[in-house]
């Protein structure tokens, strides 16, 4: 495309001649519309409509959940609600691996700085098998996250006969 | 002849616009596009950590962890080549770590910001003291975010945490007046436990909706017309594609954590009446001894100044400041003049901080 055309571009544009005016507009309508919602009328109004929504679907969601359900068990297969307690479980085993994880880091620390300390300790005093410092040997106890307060299981959990 | 010329190109320039518009609308863009690492996940949490691209003896050594809020993707932070927040960090030579909450399935809808606060975040941390083999850390939290690391910092204030930059940081409800939120939210108007009942976690889109519905006619109309009137400019139209990328990747909030932020802040601002219990403990706020920058965005209607302001004089920290900006929630650290205003305010203040380590 030409430098005349992109700059002819702007000419085709049907809003142009409106847009100062638009500009205007829509600037006065911000300012109503932000009062608007900013009222409590507003909110009342918008919380009985998601409370009548709620209320008028729940006959379907319960009646369709309890279907699903039954379908789910004549086929044998797990329901949202046990895959969800699944997954919860799993994380619960990530969290325990991650502890895990985070004592084997300290141990193995630990055990680098023990070696570092053996050798510096024997030119000092020439022992070469010194003892290692106290509590060398015992993970340091872990930091908070590793205080673990894992949730209990769902009792949708429990395996299914 | 020539006005038939003219009009051709006037029609292959209106066609050309057209085009622009249709693919802004239709395709996402490539946004957090830093090379990254991951170094830690768990359930769908994820730690990353960037690469460097400073030589090591230049590098800071304390590293910086990024917590964006856990109902939006944190590549705000890093939203295109050229206007990142993360890249510009990277490039001043911070060791640079984001933790992406991931998107809570209905199996995570019990997570509360106690398993956020106190156990995923420290867990990230961990993780990220091995790997940076520095025990002192900065964070910054941004949003949601920031009422999580502001627990973090109050609850575990010896792990390490050396710097703690709060952005735009919804922490004090008292102002009921000043929050449309507030109001949405009375216990008179809205039953939080029948919605979540109904859901489990609460919806991204029923959460973007609230966002935008605030300012309903910029959100919803003046933000399509800025885009109609800048077709021509690149611009503009890549900023705005990447903007709108971000925005309608919605997720949805934790059910129990939403509870917690409609009943326990909303409605009882419990975290400055120093009365919230997590974990089994009230936070208090005077245990929070890191040096502490809090970061207000003066036009921001998510979360109105009034709402970050009083942190300053409840926390224990010596070493605290208060920096207003002019700007939106998001605008101050992903907008135009974000690389001349908010970044290099935060580099001053985290560099003074962070480049000396202790003895």
């Amino acid at each position: 495309m030409s430098e005349d055309a992109k700059a002819s571009g702007k000419a085709c544009d049907p809003f142009e001649p409106f847009r100062e005016v638009r500009d205007a507009y829509l600037n006065t309508l911000s300012k109503a519309m932000i009062d608007a919602v900013n009222s409590e009328d507003y909110a009342e109004a918008t919380g009985a409509m998601l409370d009548g929504y709620l209320t008028a679907t729940k006959p379907f969601r319960e009646a369709l959940e309890k279907n699903m359900l039954q379908a789910l068990a004549q086929l044998s297969l797990p329901s949202r609600q046990e895959v969800a307690a699944l997954a919860e479980r799993f994380t619960n085993i990530e969290m325990r691996l991650d502890d895990m994880d985070a004592k084997l880091d300290e141990i193995v620390k630990r055990l680098a700085e023990g070696r570092k300390a053996k050798p510096e300790a024997g030119s000092r005093s020439g022992e070469a098998g010194s003892p290692a410092p106290a509590g060398a040997d015992q993970p340091k106890a872990a930091t908070a996250a590793g205080q673990t307060r894992r949730r209990a299981p769902t009792p949708a959990a429990k395996p299914r006969r | 002849m020539a006005e038939a010329a003219t009009l051709r190109d006037q029609m292959s320039a209106c066609e050309e616009r057209f085009s622009t518009l249709s693919r802004v609308m239709t395709t996402k863009a490539d946004i957090a596009q830093t090379p990254k690492d991951l170094v830690w996940a768990l359930n769908k949490a994820k730690l990353y950590r960037y690469q460097p691209v400073i030589d090591v003896r230049r590098r800071c050594r304390v590293p910086l962890l990024l917590v964006f809020a856990v109902m939006n993707r944190p590549s705000i932070l890093d939203l295109r080549p050229g206007n990142s927040f993360v890249e510009f960090m990277v490039g001043r030579g911070y060791d640079v770590f984001l933790l992406d909450w991931g998107c809570p399935g209905i199996e995570d809808k019990l997570l509360k910001f106690d398993d956020y606060a106190l156990e995923y975040l420290p867990r990230a941390i961990r993780r990220m003291k091995t790997i940076s083999g520095s025990e002192e850390f900065s964070m910054l939290g941004w949003c949601i975010g920031a009422i999580i690391t502001t627990i973090y910092a109050a609850m575990l204030p010896d792990e390490g945490l050396r710097n703690l930059l709060l952005l735009t940081a919804p922490l004090d409800f008292s102002n009921r007046a000043g929050l449309t939120f507030a109001k949405w939210v009375d216990e008179k108007y809205f039953d939080v436990d029948k919605v979540l009942a109904a859901f489990g976690n609460m919806p991204g889109e029923m959460i973007d909706y609230g966002a935008r519905a605030l300012k309903p006619v910029d959100n919803y109309v003046a933000s399509y017309c800025k885009l109609w009137d800048n077709l021509d400019d690149p611009r503009v139209v890549e900023a705005w594609h990447a903007m709108n990328t971000w925005v309608t990747d919605n997720i949805p909030m934790a059910g129990a954590t939403y509870r917690q932020l409609i009943v326990d802040l909303y409605r009882h601002n419990l975290l400055m009446k120093g009365e919230w219990v997590i974990g089994g403990r009230v936070v208090d706020l005077r245990k929070l001894r890191a040096n502490l920058l809090t970061v207000i965005a003066q036009g921001d209607h998510i979360t109105p100044p009034c709402q970050s302001e009083a942190i300053l004089a409840k926390v224990g920290s010596v070493d605290k400041e208060l920096y207003r900006i002019p700007g939106g929630h998001i605008g101050i650290m992903a907008g135009s003049n974000a690389h001349k205003t908010t970044w290099p305010h935060i580099d001053a203040w985290l560099g003074a901080r962070s480049r000396s380590m202790p003895e």
